[in-house]
């Protein structure tokens, strides 16, 4: 396997733009002719099949949900950046492409965060005339408000509920494509394999969710938007439909998967409560632009705390990190977090720190900040019965996203020709730590303004034979989807998959979480692999195959978590550095801060997969920082 | 999948304008509420007229007669026809929609609180006001039945001695009132006309208004059914129970 | 499993409409869940339940969910008698069992119209939305036509009226609360948002004719103005919406050529 990241030579700034001229262009006339598979409708993948829909492309969309419109982007609360520099405050393209970069904490392909601040502006432009209802000043010029890792306002927000507003848009630009009969759409639909004929994404096998139906689809390429991996951890931010199994799936037909290990927990969540839990809840970054992060100085205070005085509380992020204060990047302030809690100074059961916005309240009134922040107020709420208006918050880590995801090219094309990978799903741009705000802006980047010119240039520049879905290889792959589920059901044993996935997701937390070393990864690496043949002996499916069976969509995703959790955990103990989400402790400064290795470790690592109980080959792409001077990220 | 595609049409496409109206299911609902505001119109002066019974019985078959002479009451009582059909056919239609779109009911079913009595016996009181409607000007204005008479006060007010027929006045009076007590202020949502400020002062004139009808209406029933209750003489209007205005005549 | 020896929790008897597929009739059947802890939400009580039955072999409970923090819709669930269950602003996702109390009987039934057949159990097909979204939900504008953001100046008031409406998560909770299986709120919703900002007014007739006739297409039935749509949303989205697109439907037909 070759890893040609396909980055365009000369001056970064001119890239895209050669890039896009060098393309070939597909004639309009002929876009009709070419068939483009599209696997899920969040950001990226609605707003590539919209966007490929209205260039003439013959486009099919597929999603789980019943709709289109549920697909996790909803869920993003705290806004979208930009460089628009609107609040005139110093931003640029080039501030951004720094900032992700940096964020990134260096692991990032430099060409492609330049494209990625580069066309930001273009995004905010789309979802406006859209009519997203983002926030307004009184004189009607659009809201900005800061976020983590950044020193300028850059980031466009509808309440907490922007990435809804966002994915509403998008999705609306894709409901008039379908209705305009220029995508077809497969709701409730679940891809199960990718099918490649001689070396080419040709086609992909789904399953209907409703029926059990297992259908072939032809097309000229494959886009998979197929979101993170974060629900390997059984507890994340994630919504309790996001899998791994289209890209690991992908990744078993040859798509190389790159820095699996690198995964973001987010500082502010609601803190678990109870085993039967089912998932964690995000408390918005942006909260962190008012609220201020604190835990009492004294071990095991047990006082409430209104009773703590001021001189007795540590905001140990303005203690630490006074030029970004409570806005340092996400990984740092989980990474405090747990520092504060390893040292016995938890709240409520030293479970969680405090995020208090009792300044915020006394500065602003209690009105502006239920205008800035009410719904994730509401949220909390309804969860903890906890009035945040009142008391503070209790927050605490949780994985919350993936920067790792399958390889892709400049044009984001996998490995596997005529496979493309979007979003969430690939690994591009974030590097080890993404900022708040930019997951927004990179599934619409991808899927606006950067596939749609990328695909042109692939099917200008490849022969393509007519397919049916009569082939071989279409043949084959289904039996393969088939003996799957049929091996699934044939187990027969007691255990529901949650069960197990619930068993693996602690092993991924407690051993591959947030801290990891090499005595533990190991030990992952033990005890993966063992749940996993505890899995096929135990689990229980019960129903059929060939009806509506939510236990047995939830097997097979479990069953591909209990593979990709494997490769997660080697992925982590093979980079021996720390680096942004991914943190080792053997690898950490004096004061807890990680610390690279560029020598050895400046370079994406990409696993290709050697098939059935062999050990995957790990590849190695370079990066070069031509532009952006590598240094140690420094906050404080 | 049960509907991933679009359903067929149902009815076939209309070019014209006015029919697609009539026929969807907002227009349907604007028109019972035009027709329903009219009808509302036409209640005040009804009550109006009929207030004057209070004032004896010449006063009101002075005013009868005069209605009587008019040549534009013929007009005004197709009009009047016409609303009552408009109004009756429409809700019934979608009444009948409504029905067909949950063919299954919920075996539970609470709601948040929002109904109101009047807003979820529409139907109901609908259907009583048509009933009512129908023995009103069957007796009344055709005079079936009844102490026949030259004098329409005295038919009138005879009627309302048959303590069934007043029963029965009352009952659907207060449906007049519960219907009218939703109906009102649901006849401006659906015109269209809401708005923060003014939507508050049109449910309580809506309430207003539906007491006042409800009240003023059932004043006649229970003051003649009820109250002056001896029948002293056959209505033939020279000696009549008068009432407390009357009898300042 | 669940137990994790907590303090005891609560003891509940469920009624949970079972409907093998859309052509079976279906009905209510009798479950018994033990030490319900108050902490858990709806969903998880329900997860729990499908964990013993599928460990006794039985098939799970089907039903919508999906994020788990009330903003996909897909949850949905008549619980009692009321959309979302009983709390106020909140999806079932949302609900906590702390609502409840030892003892307690609670019936569980899938938001019921015609336009949202059954699918299973309690999950139903609310693909008429995407369809009614279909017929004019939306902007016409490709990608790359926009001119630059602030190019269109909306003042904040607008702004926050089109948030308000533009909120709706589609989840059918209105629809099934009303007692005429209306969509009036959902659609009334989307062609506010459309009607209040700048950039729906060149679509404007268009999109109100197309939406309420792909609405009474898919045979939800009329409003009646009572309001329940209002008081279930878990949004909170109002009823002046439903008044606008009644006011938008008019003009629409009145003044379109």
């Amino acid at each position: 396997m070759k890893l040609e990241s396909k980055v365009p030579t000369g001056p970064i700034e001119k890239s895209w733009d050669k890039h896009r001229f060098d393309l070939k262009l597909v004639n309009p006339a002929n876009k009709r002719k070419f068939k483009v598979l599209v696997v899920g409708t969040g950001l990226a993948g609605s707003s590539a099949a919209a966007s490929l829909a209205e260039l003439g492309y013959n486009v099919e969309s597929f999603c789980t949900q019943d709709s289109p419109r549920r697909a996790h982007s909803i869920a993003a609360q705290g806004g979208i950046n930009a460089a628009k520099n609107y609040p005139n405050d110093g931003d640029s393209v080039w501030r951004l492409f720094y900032d992700t970069v940096k964020g990134g904490d260096f692991r990032a392909r430099e060409a492609n965060v330049y494209r990625l601040a580069q066309v930001s502006n273009g995004i905010i432009d789309q979802c406006v005339a859209q009519g997203v209802p983002f926030a307004r000043e009184y004189g009607g010029t659009l809201s900005n408000r800061s976020f983590g890792g950044a020193q300028v306002s850059r980031t466009f927000y509808a309440r907490g509920q922007t990435g809804q507003q966002l994915l509403l848009g998008a999705y609306s630009a894709l409901m008039r494509q379908v209705g305009a009969g220029t995508v077809k759409l497969h709701p409730r639909r679940e891809m199960l394999d990718v099918v490649v004929v001689d070396g080419v994404a040709r086609g992909i096998i789904v399953r209907d969710l409703v029926t059990g139906k297992v259908e072939r689809h032809w097309g000229d390429a494959v886009l998979l938007c197929t979101g993170g991996y974060g629900n390997v951890f059984y507890l994340s931010t994630n919504a309790n439909g996001c899998n791994v199994t289209a890209t690991w799936r992908a990744y078993k037909r040859g798509a190389a998967f790159a820095n699996p290990c690198y995964t973001q927990i987010h500082p502010t969540c609601v803190p678990v409560t109870g085993e039967y839990q089912s998932k964690l809840t995000l408390m918005s970054e942006s909260l962190r632009n008012d609220g201020r992060v604190w835990v009492p100085k004294k071990k095991g205070d047990e006082r409430k705390p209104d009773l703590i005085p001021e001189d007795e509380r540590d905001y140990y992020l303005e203690r630490k990190y006074p030029a970004f204060g409570n806005l340092v990047p996400r990984d740092i302030a989980s990474r405090a977090a747990k520092q504060m809690i390893d040292e016995g100074r938890g709240v409520s059961g030293s479970l969680s720190v405090y995020l208090d916005f009792q300044d915020a309240i006394k500065r602003l009134g209690e009105d502006k900040v239920r205008e800035k922040y009410g719904n994730l107020f509401d949220m909390y709420h309804h969860i903890t019965d906890e009035n945040p208006y009142r008391v503070p918050m209790r927050i605490y880590p949780a994985v919350h996203y993936t920067m790792g995801g399958l390889w892709v090219d400049y044009n984001l094309m996998t490995t596997i020709p005529g496979l493309f990978c979007l979003g969430e799903a690939n690994f591009s741009d974030h590097g080890a730590n993404r900022l708040g705000a930019s997951a927004l802006m990179q599934g619409l980047a991808d899927g606006y303004f950067v596939l749609p010119y990328t695909i042109g240039g692939y099917f200008a520049g490849t022969k393509l034979g007519k397919i049916t879905t009569d082939h071989d290889a279409f043949k084959e792959a289904e039996s393969s989807v088939n003996a799957h589920t049929k091996k699934l059901l044939a187990v027969q044993g007691k255990n529901s998959p949650s069960v197990l996935h619930r068993k693996l997701g602690h092993v991924m937390w407690d051993k591959v979480g947030m801290g990891r070393n090499a005595k533990g990864l190991n030990e992952a690496l033990q005890e993966i692999p063992a749940i996993r043949e505890e899995f096929w002996k135990t689990v229980a499916v019960t129903g059929t195959g060939e009806e509506f069976n939510q236990t047995l969509e939830r097997a097979g995703r479990v069953a591909d978590f209990l593979e990709f959790g494997e490769l997660l955990a080697k992925d982590a103990l093979t980079r021996e550095e720390s680096c942004g989400g991914h943190f080792r402790e053997e690898h950490q400064t004096p004061d807890g801060e990680a610390k690279r290795d560029d020598e050895k470790f400046c370079h994406v690592a990409a696993w290709e997969y050697k098939g059935e109980g062999k050990d995957p080959v790990r590849h190695e792409e370079p990066l070069t920082f031509d532009n952006v001077h590598i240094a140690t990220r420094n906050y404080a | 999948m049960p509907a991933a595609e679009a359903p067929a049409p149902t009815a076939p496409r209309c070019n014209c304008r006015a029919v697609e109206f009539l026929e969807s299911s907002i227009g349907k609902k604007i028109m019972v509420a035009l027709a329903g505001l009219f009808l509302c119109v036409f209640l005040l002066t009804h009550l109006a007229g009929n207030l004057i019974l209070f004032l004896g019985g010449p006063a009101f078959d002075r005013y009868a007669q005069m209605l009587e002479s008019n040549p534009l009451l013929p007009l005004a009582e197709g009009g009047l026809v016409v609303l009552f059909l408009i109004h009756i056919a429409l809700a019934v239609r979608a009444r009948l929609a409504n029905m067909a779109a949950r063919p299954v009911a919920y075996q539970v079913y609470k709601g948040k609180d929002a109904r109101t009595p009047g807003s979820s016996t529409m139907a109901l009181t609908g259907t009583l006001v048509l009933v009512f409607i129908i023995i009103h000007v069957a007796t009344i204005k055709f005079q079936v039945g009844g102490a026949k008479g030259p004098d329409l006060f005295g038919h009138v007010t005879g009627w309302f001695h048959n303590p069934l027929y007043a029963g029965f006045y009352v009952v659907a009076l207060i449906g007049v009132g519960l219907h009218l007590s939703h109906g009102v202020q649901s006849a401006f949502q659906t015109l269209g006309l809401n708005h923060p400020r003014y939507t508050p002062m049109i449910k309580a004139l809506g309430a207003a208004f539906a007491i006042l009808i409800a009240l003023g209406f059932l004043s006649i029933p229970v003051y003649f059914g009820f109250i002056v209750h001896a029948p002293a003489t056959p209505p033939n209007g020279a000696a009549m129970p008068s009432g407390p205005i009357g009898g300042a005549q | 499993m669940t137990t994790n020896n907590e303090a005891k929790g609560m003891n509940l008897t469920l009624k949970i409409w079972r409907q093998k597929d859309a052509r079976d009739p279906g009905g209510l059947v009798e479950y018994k869940v033990e030490n319900v802890s108050p902490e858990m939400s709806f969903l998880e009580m329900l997860d729990v339940l499908n964990e013993q039955l599928v460990a006794k072999g039985q098939d799970a409970v089907a039903f919508d969910h999906d994020c788990r923090e009330g903003i996909c819709g897909m949850c949905s669930l008549m619980i009692d008698g009321q959309a979302h269950g009983p709390d106020k602003a909140a999806t079932t996702c949302q609900l906590h069992m702390r609502r409840y109390k030892d003892g307690d009987t609670i019936t569980v039934e899938p938001f019921r119209a015609k336009a949202f057949p059954v699918v299973r159990d309690l999950v139903v097909d609310r693909s008429a939305f995407d369809r009614i979204q279909q017929a004019g939900g939306f902007v016409s504008v490709n990608t790359g036509n926009a001119r630059d953001a602030n190019g269109v100046l909306i003042p904040h008031e607008t702004a926050e009226k089109a948030m308000d409406a533009a909120a709706c998560i589609g989840c059918g909770a209105c629809v099934a609360a009303c007692p005429n299986a209306s969509a009036m709120l959902f659609v009334g919703a989307k062609v506010s948002q459309y009607a209040l900002l700048p950039q729906g007014q060149p679509e404007r007739e268009k999109r109100a004719l197309a939406m309420r006739a792909a609405m009474d297409e898919e045979g939800f039935g009329h409003c009646t103005n009572e309001y329940e749509c209002e008081a279930a949303c878990p949004k909170e989205i109002k009823v002046s919406n439903i008044a606008r697109l009644n006011r938008e439907y008019l003009r629409a037909t009145l003044v379109s050529e």
